[in-house]
């Protein structure tokens, strides 16, 4: 069995998504660059991984959400980057955490208007109702026997 | 040196189980890498949709795309290794399926494995030597003559065999139970050059196969070391004399059982089984024993009972005994407690391997155990087909072994 | 500042947005991190070795398949620290750490079996949705407590 020493021990690895129609990973790393206080920063095509001490990247992360907070997404990962076990070239393909990205991707423009109308509308939305609660109401026992009736000769 | 054998990897769990790790040590044993199929999230859509099984798990489902972008040949791969958790019944259907879609839709050879976390490298090598050998040795396995003198030896876990064969000729056999691994091997050879009447210098090229291929090649200097699986096959249907087409081999083995689908004497997709004993020539050993009788005659004993007046519980080695002694006890007769025997075997391989293989015709049943009839009859009845026993398929691996190293006379 | 397990655990809308209003999301990524940073036995890709599945034997009993308990032993020590949860319930398309449907039936049962406050809800499906999403969001997170900071 072989010995497992890692690398980047206490760090701490974020994925920044960006996903607005006025700005690139390249300029989003520009201006990431500016106060990264010795994080790692590693532009992507989605794009940046910060990398570093806890604390530290909180800050940048801070720091990056304001440049366009609607459109700037933040999430944890577990591996440093350029990991060569996650590494598409290793692989042979993607891992399949990026199929998973793919899939939320799509939606990041409705998170994104609901992120800028909560601005605009901030303290006076009715009660929210969540997505997905509302269930079919089944077919009333009276008005199937009134459409088998119908279908009779 | 030759270029890697790409295995691409269908799987599901394999990293959660803590196993991956022991799939890349197996290929890598092999000089094969194994790869995950690049494919996106609109394919896996695509292909769940085509493909028609709408499971729950997106692992699944992105097999399913994986294994769809291999077939339509959107993905290279020489060889595919498809393995998902054991006692996943969701996953157990997608393996099977995927399995024979890409044997039917594809030259790629298959292997399926279902893991535990106790699954280790040692256990996926025979597995992954085999894919590699179909993939990078196409060529040889396509011979179909023995040319010039070679001979082969069939290292396995109870026998050991070697033949020794002369333009397209089988001229001398060797056999004995397995105790020192090169102990064993050299009787065997001297067995087989006494009854072929040569000495060592006659012979031209050597091939070994059977657990203890690598220690008995190193020591004979052999030109081919080579797994049972793809040596069976090549054996079987060069003794069956049905080179060409398709045909299922079974092997079952004192500690392992061989199913493989073969087309064109090449195999396409094969499952090897050997967790469990009771499903081996080892429980017949043991029954045989039991009775008192020599294993050469629990065969025609067996023939001569009927299985089912023996009630057999379990299909482990233990408890299995246990059931035949109680019959004994209980007046049973010797000869309906061989054939329940006999029937237990081919049952449990019936149900545990041959679900994970098309069956075609003709079955070819090779190895020692292909000599116990009750056994081969047991399987006919089973699979409803006639069972063909080739002549000499007790030394399948050392026939085969020795047709395949004469590819080495001529230097390929 | 809460403990809010996520729901697809390796969910970007959700760690995002318990994240950007001030609380701490519990998903995949912590885990495979503590793996990936602990030194022990090579076992790549996940450092996941075949101790894990044994470990999610706590979670789940041994004839359920070793991918099933290996991801609990992930998942199980999160869901013990959450303090509530967010679940998306058509996460169909999650794969990887989330690849499994019969883990995933045992984590959210878990979830709703330890009693902390949970918040169910579906993707957006478009922009209204996305509206409702993000508010039902907000609003179930800015009932919890908040002890350190916003």
């Amino acid at each position: 069995m072989a010995e497992y020493t890692p690398g980047y021990a206490g760090t701490v690895t974020k994925y920044v998504f960006i996903e607005s129609p006025s700005m690139t990973p390249g300029e989003l790393a520009l201006r990431a660059y500016e106060a990264s206080e010795g994080v790692l920063i590693k532009e992507t095509c989605f794009g940046l991984q910060v990398t570093g001490e806890a604390d530290a990247v909180d800050r940048l992360i801070k720091v990056i959400r304001s440049i366009d907070p609607d459109h700037i997404f933040v999430k944890d990962r577990g591996f440093p980057p350029g990991d060569s076990r996650r590494c598409r070239a290793n692989l042979g393909g993607a891992r399949p955490g990026y199929l998973g990205h793919e899939r939320e991707f799509r939606l990041l423009r409705y998170i994104s208007r609901g992120l800028e109308e909560l601005e605009r509308g901030e303290g006076e939305e009715p009660e929210p109702v969540p997505p997905g609660h509302e269930k079919r109401p089944k077919l009333d026992i009276k008005r199937l026997q009134d459409l088998i009736n119908l279908e009779e000769p | 040196m030759s270029r890697k054998v790409r295995i691409a990897q269908l799987s599901c769990g394999s990293e959660y189980s803590g196993v991956q790790n022991e799939i890349y040590r197996a290929a890598e044993a092999v000089d094969a890498e194994v790869f995950f199929p690049d494919i996106a999230l609109a394919d896996v859509e695509r292909a769940v949709d085509a493909f028609g099984l709408d499971v729950r798990s997106a692992d699944l489902k992105l097999m399913i795309g994986r294994g769809m972008a291999l077939v339509e040949g959107k993905v290279d791969a020489d060889a595919v290794f498809i393995g998902t958790c054991f006692r996943c019944a969701e996953a157990a259907i997608v393996r099977n399926e995927l399995r024979r879609y890409i044997h039917e839709n594809s030259r790629l050879p298959v292997v399926s494995y279902s893991f535990t976390e106790r699954t280790t490298a040692g256990t996926l090598l025979t597995r992954m030597e085999a894919l590699t050998t179909i993939a990078r040795r196409r060529a040889l396995l396509a011979r179909e003559a023995q040319t010039g003198i070679t001979m082969g030896i069939d290292s396995g876990s109870s026998t050991t065999k070697a033949a020794v064969m002369k333009d397209n000729e089988i001229i001398g056999t060797g056999w004995l139970p397995t105790t020192e691994v090169i102990k064993s091997a050299e009787g065997v050879v001297a067995q087989a050059l006494e009854m072929a009447g040569l000495v060592r210098e006659d012979i031209q090229a050597i091939g070994t196969t059977g657990y203890g291929r690598f220690l008995v090649g190193r020591h004979f200097g052999a030109d081919l070391v080579q797994e049972e699986l793809t040596v069976n096959s090549k054996g079987a249907v060069y003794l069956a004399d049905h080179q060409r087409g398709a045909s299922t081999v079974i092997d079952i083995g004192g500690m392992d059982n061989k199913a493989i689908s073969v087309i064109d004497g090449i195999p396409g997709t094969f499952t090897m089984g050997g967790i469990c004993a009771g499903a081996s020539g080892r429980f017949l050993e043991m029954t045989a024993k039991r009775l008192g009788v020599d294993i050469t005659e629990l065969g025609p004993l067996a023939m001569k009972g009927l299985s089912k007046n023996v009630p057999m519980n379990s299909y482990c080695i233990v408890f299995g005994t246990q059931s035949l002694v109680n019959a004994l006890a209980a007046g049973s007769s010797r000869e309906d407690v061989a054939a329940a025997a006999c029937h237990s075997v081919a049952e449990q391989v019936f149900e545990q391997q041959l679900q994970e293989i098309d069956i075609k015709e003709p079955v070819i049943m090779v190895g020692g155990t292909s000599l116990i009839e009750g056994l081969v009859h047991a399987m006919g009845d089973l699979l409803q087909v006639k069972v063909v026993v080739p002549p000499h398929s007790q030394y399948i691996g050392a026939v085969g072994s020795a047709l395949l190293a004469s590819g080495f006379i001529e230097g390929e | 500042m809460a403990k809010v397990f996520i729901y697809p655990a390796t969910s970007l809308i959700l760690s995002d947005l318990v994240a950007r209003f001030g609380h701490k999301p519990l998903g995949a990524a912590l885990g495979i991190r503590e793996r990936i940073q602990t030194a022990g036995v090579d076992s790549p890709p996940l450092q996941i070795t075949p101790e894990e599945p044994k470990r999610g034997l706590k979670y789940a009993a041994v004839e359920v398949p070793s991918g099933v308990r290996g991801r609990m032993a992930i998942y199980g020590p999160l869901i013990e620290e959450a303090e509530a949860a967010i679940i998306v319930n058509d996460a169909d398309l999650a794969f990887g750490c989330m690849g499994c449907a019969r883990t995933n039936e045992l984590i959210l049962f878990t979830l709703r079996q330890s009693g902390i406050p949970i918040l169910e809800l579906d993707y957006p499906g478009d922009e209204e949705e996305g509206v409702r999403f993000v508010a039902a969001v907000r609003k179930f997170l800015d009932g919890l407590p908040e002890e350190v900071e916003a």
